[in-house]
């Protein structure tokens, strides 16, 4: 890329955090208490593990491969075109989730805050600033990200302690959930929220020391499991269940529920919503970016900014394909997990032909020797 | 290169911006607006106007089954409401009350929209005053809407009242000059002064969802002049409204769920003499316990009172001993002992578990929960002939400032 | 270096071809040695200088031998010098030359070695040269027989002297400010670094001005890599003209699009040294008393000379008021905008029902009452910037109290909007950069327009585009949210907090300096006993005293 390699540790955590933390925040809660009733934190821990199994393994898959991103050396270990068309999926996988994510942005927004604004224009705004954005180098990427982490922790975390008055401790027992079956597609759906961390391929090569990429990701992967595991537990306490069960987006509601001592804000949910933008920014960027990038790799292309407008219209009538609210989280959480297998299982195989691929090559230099 | 991108950044910029320009979608002036302050839903009396047909044909659509609804609303009158300290103010009233009727409270709303140049603004909609009659008949109905709509705010107030709800929205109290602010105000304080239990709408709506407790709602009487009291509580089975206890009573209901800070004050009887003292609650300490009991749920209600002495009824008795307080203590214990009996009977009848009774079985005792209840109205049945026990600890730590 | 952007790839490299020295004459004589003839050479500069009638010949014999001229600007030289020093010596043969020989091949060495009362005289053959230095103020003397001419430094021009900087007003701290004399400038600056680290180099950069201008650093600090981009971006610069350092500004900021200045100018010689100090490079430019620092952070345009100088608690403290200013100066007026017409929910109900009463009579949307109001304050503030002083201050009252009052009266504006707005002006006032308060004081207007369609959305929309541009900018390599992002973690004790000068051991690395130390770590034990606390001190007071003073240096500090 040509860029010198400048990323720190702590830039590599950041953004994972940011990217992580998104739209899915809201209906969060909403997922879990589905997949588990009062087992809600339960089926988010488990989600989390999940997906810290398969962040831990495109890490190790990065470490392995300190120059490359997962585009170049999948090409070196399927072979050139398998990897080729291994690296299409992927792409065509982010390109969706960009839509998919900037469509439930608008739903929010149009439902929640500005009513009467057309929701393209919600979704065009964001996704021009992504795109703007996805002009810059790696290493302006990283600053951004770790410039915005604090503003996206801080209200997370403010609305989540003050919510607390409101708690009542036994909407959070039983701790396990009723249904097995529904846990379990419960952890997929929220291990899908997660799938931001892939951009982590894409960070490796332009770390200043890729060794420490595992502790960035270790990090990365506590702050924001952890934030998600105290917003369930919060909205959980808060409105129990059977309530949660009825809202789409519990998360803001907790925020609507929540009041600032000494009345300055009368409704913090406005204000939250507002920062939460930000959040979704950071996620939308990352995965336009992975996009941009990915596909700028695959097609030996030296330059991505005219790029990152051409894809712009593919990503937005993308976005426009689900007809309403309730068929965008049916589609939502169908290529969340499925998209599972393409940022675990994927990466996990390509990780298992390496290490094959690896110790055949010690056993024929030993065997020469 | 560097100035080619910047062309064509420009061109893009435009193309798409230019769109944008042309609206301001959703931008409506404050004072455009018709600011809601509160709203009272009353069951319409038979000299109420007739429904124009705004939101439905006559005999086109099916008109919802239910009893109309007639929805008195104070609306904030821009202007009439000074910025800044008060000057003497006028005669005039500061805000407009507007009554209407409908099928649905979303029905009314419409119709009350199509009565004003102002486009309706639910924002500032702080109480919301259900008539005891409407009450009864469940409110489930009004909250798919207040529900739906992100204006209305979670944390506005829900109050049950006596008499109709659209006389409390014509009340000029003399103490604010908005009268739905007072209204709103004193219910909040309520909670802080520790005469009630936290109440906001969206606890309500939590309470309501959940499988094993049933809500309450501030009962609101109205008083000689424009004085509102706290009349006790209204107590719901499901969503709809099955009675009302004392105001004395909330206490007791306090002291059940476990609110810490304690308001009310009770009179008790000194042993052995005939005099009285007032014991005021400073705080509770409540612990429920709940196991199976012979195959059957049971409860053990455990309360610790800290409690003062506020006022001494006769100059005759002094109280200078300690004996005379612990046996006082003893005396308050069995009196709240006994209210408290009374007052979960008076809800079994009901078969409305207020105290989430139901909740601690289902959080703590989970295999026999999903085994025998599972829903709400299996528990309503449990419910109606749970056992319990309550224990009452009262310790006296002040008696103020006076030696006697 | 790829990391600096080299976006001056002028266009004038292309043109350069044609000839642009605007002298015709100046250019056909560009290689003329001077003549042995003084008539010769006489004629030579009469014909290149015109007929300028504020050049003087004076004619004179050397030692009553030889036939010279003097050429001089009378009104750019200093008369007496060339009285007492040049003429005098030359025209009235010194003591111990009485009765020496004075051959016509040794007169120059003679004259320069023994006779003239002058450090800078050199000699010069080259006409065009001559020219210049004559321009420049200095004296030329021509002797018949001898081609090489003698020019002396005899300059002499008014300059004001060194006053309080107006612009960066401070009321703990030293009170010079720089002059437009580079000379004198320099010399406040070695003033207060007498240090052979202390580097000074110059150039002449306008083909009509021929501006000298100095880019000085401390070797051993500053970045090599910067100071040799800081030469290359100047050597580059070929304009006819420098008036001042906001000229060279332009040419060598790496993103000329930008609204935000990524160079800082200060009138403040203390400053200027801090930052040398901390690693950058100071650009001065003859003409102007403005210095202009390179690489910069965004976080220095609200920092001042002030904050370190007074205690920590307080500095920070003013900092952090000063930082709410900016944020007030950005978003204030958007803020109002979006909760007047998008979501009155969040104001307070008795406050929002009171504002809507103030604003009843108001026939403009919020947007284009604040819009209307905030361009009204810019021409207001434009008028009073020119005006004299004495009327300025008329008018500011004329315009804030009386318009504002009746603009409310009228029933053109609410009462709040002008509330807002007086805020939001007095929020831009209190950056301490003119250049940064700028740059958000023009990034408002977009920003209100978001909040005008988008409500808040719109403002958080706008707020993330300029913190993205931000982010994405670069001042000589060193990213412009530095310490921030990228992280850094000495830096960081100096953004919002100014942490106290012994937290801050080293100097932030985002510069990249070389040498890192501030705080020596052993030698400092006075500031041991102030964190431990003052009771151990007592004991220990004969260590305060064995300061090292140097007495010698004490003379030189008149």
């Amino acid at each position: 890329m040509g860029d010198p390699k400048e990323i720190t540790t702590l830039q590599t955590s950041t953004i994972l955090i940011s990217t992580i933390i998104g739209v899915g925040v809201l209906p969060l809660p909403l997922f879990a208490v589905r997949a588990g009733d009062t087992g809600a934190p339960l089926v988010t821990l488990s989600g989390i593990a999940l997906a810290a199994i398969g962040l831990f393994i495109i890490t190790v898959l990065g470490m392995r491969h300190p120059e490359k991103t997962i585009i170049t050396y999948s090409q070196e270990i399927l072979g050139k075109w398998m990897g080729r068309f291994c690296s299409l999926f992927v792409i065509f996988f982010f390109l969706i989730l960009t839509g998919l994510a900037s469509r439930e942005f608008g739903e929010v927004v149009v439902s929640a805050v500005l009513r009467e604004t057309p929701l393209e224009v919600t979704v065009i705004v964001m996704l021009l600033l992504a795109c703007l954005s996805c002009r810059n180098n790696i290493n302006v990427f990283s600053y951004i990200h770790n410039f915005y982490v604090p503003m996206i922790l801080a209200p997370a975390m403010i609305v989540v302690v003050l919510s607390l008055k409101n708690a009542n401790v036994l909407y959070l027992r039983p701790l396990i959930g009723t249904n097995f079956y529904d846990m379990f597609t419960g952890m997929l759906t929220i291990s899908a929220l997660f799938q931001g961390t892939f951009i982590i391929t894409m960070i490796i090569p332009s770390m200043k020391t890729p060794n420490k990429a595992l502790k960035a990701s270790f990090w990365g992967i506590s702050i924001s499991g952890g934030l998600y595991l105290l917003l369930v537990i919060a909205t959980v306490a808060v409105f129990g269940p059977e309530e949660i069960k009825q809202i789409f987006w519990p998360t803001l509601e907790l925020a609507r529920t929540t009041t600032v001592p000494g009345n300055i804000l009368q409704r913090l949910d406005v204000i939250f919503l507002a920062v939460w933008v930000t959040a979704v920014f950071t996620t939308l960027f990352s995965s336009y970016f992975f996009t941009i990038h990915s596909i700028k790799e695959i097609c030996h292309l030296k330059d991505h900014k005219m790029l990152s407008y051409f894809i712009l219209p593919f990503v937005f009538i993308l976005a426009m394909v689900p007809k309403d609210i309730l068929q965008l989280y049916e589609v939502i959480q169908y290529v969340g997990r499925a998209g599972l297998l393409i940022t675990i299982f994927y990466p996990g195989s390509l990780l298992l032909i390496d290490f094959i691929k690896g110790w055949r090559k010690k056993k024929s230099v030993s065997q020469q020797l | 290169m560097f100035h080619n991108n910047c062309k064509l950044r420009l061109i893009i910029l435009f193309f798409l911006l230019f769109p944008l320009l042309s609206g301001c979608w959703d931008s409506q002036e404050i004072e455009q607006r018709a600011t809601v302050l509160a709203i009272g839903i009353d069951v319409v009396d038979s000299k109420a106007p007739k429904e124009d047909e705004i939101s439905h044909l006559k005999n086109q659509f099916p008109i919802p089954n239910e009893q109309m609804i007639k929805l008195t609303a104070q609306i904030a009158i821009p202007g009439r409401i000074p910025l800044g300290p008060e000057q003497t103010g006028g005669a005039e009233k500061p805000v407009l009350v507007m009554e209407v009727v409908g099928h649905t409270l979303d029905d009314a709303i419409l119709n009350l929209q199509q009565e004003l140049a102002d486009k309706l603004f639910l924002g500032h909609l702080r109480i919301i005053v259900l008539n005891e009659k409407i009450a009864k008949r469940g409110t489930q109905r009004f909250n798919d809407f207040l529900k739906r709509n992100p204006e209305i705010r979670r944390t506005a107030s829900l109050v049950v009242s006596k008499e109709p709800a659209a006389k409390y929205m014509k009340l000029s109290p003399e103490l604010e000059r908005v009268p739905s602010l007072y209204l709103a105000d004193m219910v909040d304080n309520l909670t802080a002064l520790g005469k009630f239990p936290p109440s906001f709408i969206g606890l309500f709506w939590a309470i309501l969802s959940s499988k094993g407790q049933d809500p309450i709602l501030p009962y609101l009487a109205l008083k000689k002049g424009s004085n509102i009291q706290l009349n006790g509580f209204a107590y719901f089975h499901g969503d709809r409204m099955v009675g009302k206890t004392s105001p004395s009573e909330i206490g007791v209901y306090m002291s059940i769920i476990g609110i810490k800070k304690g308001g009310y004050g009770a009179f008790t009887k000194i042993p052995g003499k005939e005099e009285m003292v007032l014991v005021r609650a400073v705080s509770r300490n409540t612990k429920i316990k709940v196991r199976i009991k012979d195959g059957n749920p049971h409860v053990d209600i455990k309360v610790r009172y800290e409690s003062e002495i506020d006022e001494k009824y006769s100059p005759t008795i002094s109280l200078l001993k300690s004996k005379m307080i612990r046996d006082i203590d003893k005396q308050a214990s069995k009196d709240t002992a006994k209210s408290i009996r009374d007052l979960i009977k008076k809800t079994q009848k009901t078969k409305s578990d207020i105290f989430g009774f139901g909740e601690h079985f289902r959080a703590k005792l989970p295999s026999y929960w999903n085994g025998k209840i599972k829903t709400k109205e299996n528990w309503d049945r449990f419910y109606k002939d749970l056992t319990f026990d309550v224990h009452v600890e009262t310790n006296i730590h002040r008696v103020g400032m006076k030696a006697k | 270096m790829s990391l600096f952007r080299n976006t001056k790839k002028r266009k004038l490299n292309k043109i350069k071809a044609k000839p642009l020295v605007p002298s015709k004459v100046m250019e056909e004589h560009s290689d003329t040695p001077t003549s042995s003839s003084l008539k010769e050479t006489e004629e030579l500069i009469k014909e290149i200088l015109g007929e300028n009638d504020d050049l003087d010949i004076k004619y004179f014999k050397i030692f009553g031998q030889y036939n010279a001229a003097l050429f001089y600007f009378p009104n750019l030289v200093n008369i007496e010098i060339i009285n007492i020093d040049i003429l005098k010596p030359l025209m009235y043969v010194p003591e111990h030359l009485i009765g020496r020989e004075k051959p016509l091949p040794q007169l120059i060495d003679l004259i320069l070695n023994e006779a003239l009362y002058h450090c800078q005289a050199r000699i010069e053959s080259n006409i065009e040269k001559l020219i210049e230095v004559l321009l420049r103020g200095e004296t030329v003397i021509c002797i018949d027989g001898i081609q090489e001419a003698i020019h002396i430094g005899t300059r002499s021009i008014e300059k004001r002297s060194i006053a309080q900087p107006e612009t960066e007003q401070v009321i703990l701290g030293p009170r010079e400010g720089f002059i437009e004399n580079i000379a004198t400038n320099i010399a406040l600056l070695r003033y207060r670094l007498p240090t052979a680290d202390f580097q000074v180099k110059t150039m002449n950069i306008g083909r009509l001005t021929k501006s000298t201008v100095a880019y000085c650093y401390l070797k051993g600090i500053a970045n090599e890599t910067v100071i040799k981009e800081v030469e290359k971006r100047l050597s580059e610069i070929d304009i006819d003209a420098i008036m001042d350092v906001g000229y060279l500004e332009q040419f060598i900021e790496d993103n000329p699009f930008s609204p935000f200045p990524q160079t800082q100018s200060t009138e403040r010689p203390d400053r200027t040294v801090a930052n040398l100090i901390e690693g950058r490079v100071a650009i001065l430019v003859d003409g102007s008393p403005f210095a202009l620092m390179v690489p910069v952070v965004f976080n220095q345009f609200y920092q001042t000379t002030e904050d370190y100088s007074s205690r920590f608690l307080m500095g920070s403290f003013v900092r952090m008021a000063r930082i709410l200013a900016l944020v007030f100066s950005l978003v204030f007026p958007s803020l109002y905008v979006s909760l007047i017409s998008f979501n009155p929910e969040l104001l307070p109900t008795e406050f929002a029902v009171a504002v809507a009463g103030g604003r009843a009579g108001v026939p403009f949307p919020a947007v284009f009452e604040v819009l209307i109001i905030e361009v009204a304050m810019e021409v207001l503030r434009e008028a009073t910037v020119r005006l004299p002083k004495q009327v300025g201050g008329a008018l500011s009252i004329v315009g804030v109290l009386v318009i504002g009052q009746a603009a409310v009266e009228a029933g053109l504006s609410s009462p709040i909007t002008v509330v807002v707005i007086a805020i939001t002006t007095i929020g831009s006032f209190a950056t301490p950069a003119y250049s940064a308060a700028f740059a958000l004081r023009m990034l408002r207007f977009p920003i209100m327009i978001m909040a005008g369609i988008f409500g808040l959305y719109g403002v958080v929309i706008g707020i993330i585009f300029i913190f993205n541009h931000m982010l994405s900018l670069k001042s000589f390599g060193v990213p412009y949210m530095a310490p921030v992002s990228p992280e850094d973690y000495q830096g960081v004790k100096d953004v919002v907090f100014r942490s106290p000068l012994w937290w801050m051991p080293k100097r932030p690395n985002f510069l990249h300096p070389d040498n890192r130390n501030r705080l020596k770590k052993n030698n400092n034990t006075v500031l041991k006993h102030s964190k431990i606390g003052n009771d151990q001190r007592e004991g220990l007071n004969n260590g305060g005293s064995e300061r090292n003073h140097n007495t010698s240096n004490i003379d030189n500090l008149n």
